[in-house]
């Protein structure tokens, strides 16, 4: 080699052996609510307070969800699973719409929530999940119900509110199981958001990094 | 023809006479590297890349009476898949890496030859996890060496070795809060079938 060449290579190493020792910062993800279940027994049905976990499984992804075809549900569930789809890096949750509910995990459903669920309320429409863990409380039954229904029909803003609804009501589906306390969540109690704030991709992401109690289960 | 003419348009920058031949190569082999990124989310996740089979096509041409400038055109198929403690790993998204690197080589012992230079990688991916925003564009850094192990007339076979250097990043990683970059070390094996006009 020549002297020059010499000089060169040694150089290229020179700053390969300078620059290279730099890794990836990552977020701290310490901004998110509590997503658990929280449940008031055991599995004898005894007086226990636990809260409970839940992720879809990676083998079991994308989820299939069923929706019905009233209000325009199936683009605002789209629209829902596209947002959704952002909170995540790597892939732990993806959904699509599916045409056969006999095989569906998540329903939604275009008519009024059941009495017994805490419904997402927004003035002109609401929506509810219905979470049911079965009596172990280590399983879950699916499908996952989801109900989103006109509460003031004909209202103007009504597709904004299936939009802002149906995108909370996704949320409990995947996993999100309590309300946040904060207005600017989109998994605040009366969500008045279109997006997702740093607090829901919190929640989201730690809800899929941490070991789920329950695990879906069809009857 | 679009690769003679860059190889044409190189050799007229350089300030050495040109007297010899330019030589041709195609090459395949399989490039390694380090993770991409990593994170922490209750548990440590390395977001890894799986062994690429790279397609290279390259020009060089003498520059002095030892040594050779020349061009590498570098195509690699790469599959990321993410790792996490307590949970299976799994596939993330696929990659393609288009790279250009200049470089000069020479002789190192015997049939050995060095060969180092510098250049661009293009990731290109779908829009999706860590490339939802696009695949980065990065400078490069690249140390390697040629072993001729057969030669006939005008057509030769080298078995190649390629270390490249690189600092990655994606738009979809800064705007989630992921901060600096990570480095990636690459090595590549490979065949190289060689043409000298």
């Amino acid at each position: 080699m020549t002297r020059p060449t010499v000089l060169a290579l040694g150089a290229t190493l020179a700053v390969i052996a300078g620059v290279a020792c730099s890794d990836i910062v990552a977020p701290n993800r310490s901004q998110r609510y509590d997503w658990r279940l929280v449940v008031n027994y055991d599995s004898a049905g005894l007086p226990f307070v636990d809260t409970l976990s839940f992720h879809w499984p990676r083998n079991h992804l994308p989820v299939r969800i069923w929706v019905e075809d009233q209000f325009g549900l199936p683009g605002h569930v789209r629209e829902g699973i596209k947002l959704w789809r952002t909170a995540f890096l790597y892939g732990e949750w993806d959904g699509v719409v599916v045409s056969d509910s006999n095989t569906a995990d998540v329903i939604v459903r275009a008519v009024q929530p059941p009495p017994q669920t805490i419904p997402a309320s927004v003035p002109s429409c609401v929506g509810a999940t219905d979470v049911d863990t079965v009596n172990t409380r280590f399983q879950l039954r699916i499908p996952i119900r989801v109900y989103v229904f006109p509460s003031i029909p004909g209202a103007p803003d009504l597709d904004r509110c299936f939009r802002i609804v149906a995108a909370h009501e996704l949320g409990h589906s995947l996993g999100l199981f309590q309300h946040s306390t904060d207005s600017t969540d989109l998994m605040y109690g009366v969500p008045n958001v279109e997006g997702l704030s740093q607090r829901d991709v919190g929640a989201a992401l730690n809800a899929y990094h941490f070991r789920a109690d329950m695990v879906p289960v069809r009857p | 023809m679009r690769l003679i003419t860059t190889t044409l348009a190189l050799a007229a920058l350089l300030p050495t006479a040109l007297a010899g031949q330019a030589r041709y190569s195609a090459a395949f082999g399989f490039t390694s590297g380090t993770k991409l990124a990593q994170d922490r989310i209750f548990q440590d996740i390395d977001i890894n890349q799986r062994p690429a089979p790279t397609f290279t096509l390259g020009a060089s041409l003498p520059v002095s009476p030892r040594e050779r400038a020349g061009l590498e055109i570098t195509l690699g198929f790469g599959q990321t898949h993410v790792k996490e403690a307590g949970f299976p790993t799994v596939n993330g998204p696929s990659f393609k890496t288009l790279g250009f690197t200049a470089g000069v080589d020479g002789p190192l012992l015997g049939p050995l030859r060095y060969r180092f230079g510098a250049g661009l990688v293009k990731y290109l991916a779908s829009h999706e996890g860590i490339f939802r925003q696009g695949a980065p564009l990065l400078l490069s850094l690249t140390l390697g060496s040629d072993c001729h192990i057969y030669t006939a007339g005008k057509v030769g076979v080298a078995a190649r070795l390629r270390y490249d250097y690189q600092r990655f990043s994606t738009d979809e990683l800064r705007s989630s809060g992921f901060a600096r970059t990570q480095d990636v070390h690459r090595l590549g094996l490979g065949l190289a079938l060689e043409y000298t006009r």
